[in-house]
């Protein structure tokens, strides 16, 4: 009972809010630029992709690393099935901390698919 | 992970109603399998003995061996024995020597002598039992 009318009275006490005066204190501490946070340095560059993809592919134990390019079709150039597209898939999941629904993972059947997604990933690191 | 949980909770799924379907499932468990690899290397402490993507293939070929089959049904069981050893791995039901044994070192590395006690010796011991004079 004394919490219920301790709701009730909090529910009709109002704290007057106290605006800042902005215009008063200095304007370059109310910028939002923020110097030392190293906050966007994590997206990848579409080079550094394109080579670590293009490591985790040749680093897989049935590919021969001559024939692997940036644009080798899994299945048609490389002669690996449809188990083994699913497995460069988590290799590559695994390589760039991603996690890659079912649905787009089905899609990634060559290289060049593969460095679209990962390069257009938020997540990818 | 919340997906691996549930699955451990061994219910039995309905039969597959193709092989297509089968097979969807197959590759959707050897996904499973493979986001579970880290832990599993954790779990055993692995991390000396083997790599993932070695522990991938191993897993990858087990699953290619019974690639052949057209069963619907034969492919269901075998992917519930499958999950079901996936749910004692993960668990830490098994042991280490039991892990290196079937996907370390394979069926091979266990019945055959991979001669690993032969590996830095002298030729004058390796023919020290057959014979004297070489």
């Amino acid at each position: 009972m004394a919490s219920a009318l301790r709701g009730a009275i909090l529910g009709h006490v109002r704290v007057p809010i106290r605006t800042l005066d902005r215009s008063r204190s200095l304007s370059c501490l109310q910028t939002s630029i923020r110097s030392m946070s190293s906050h966007g340095d994590d997206h990848l560059t579409r080079e550094e992709v394109v080579d670590r993809v293009l490591d985790v592919v040749k680093s897989f134990p049935k590919v021969d690393p001559a024939k692997v390019t940036p644009d080798v079709h899994f299945q048609a150039d490389l002669g690996l099935d449809s188990l083994d597209n699913v497995e460069i898939v988590m290799a590559l999941e695994e390589e760039f901390k991603l996690e890659i629904p079912d649905k787009e993972a089905d899609q990634i059947i060559s290289c060049p698919l593969a460095i679209e997604y990962i390069a257009a990933h938020p997540m990818a690191s | 992970m919340s997906t691996l949980a549930a699955l451990k909770m061994v219910k039995v799924p309905p039969n597959s109603a193709s092989v297509e379907e089968a097979r969807k499932r197959t590759l959707e468990f050897f996904k499973l399998a493979c986001r579970s690899l880290p832990s599993v290397m954790e779990i055993y402490n692995l991390d000396d003995v083997v790599t993932v993507s070695h522990l991938r293939s191993s897993i990858s070929s087990q699953i290619r061996k019974n690639a052949h089959i057209a069963n619907p049904k034969v492919i269901d069981l075998l992917l519930f024995k499958a999950t079901e050893e996936l749910s004692n791995i993960v668990t830490h039901s098994k042991q280490r020597h039991h892990v290196i044994g079937q996907y370390v070192l394979g069926q091979e590395g266990l019945t055959q002598d991979m001669g690993a006690k032969d590996q830095g010796i002298s030729e004058f011991l390796k023919q020290f039992y057959t014979s004297n004079y070489f």
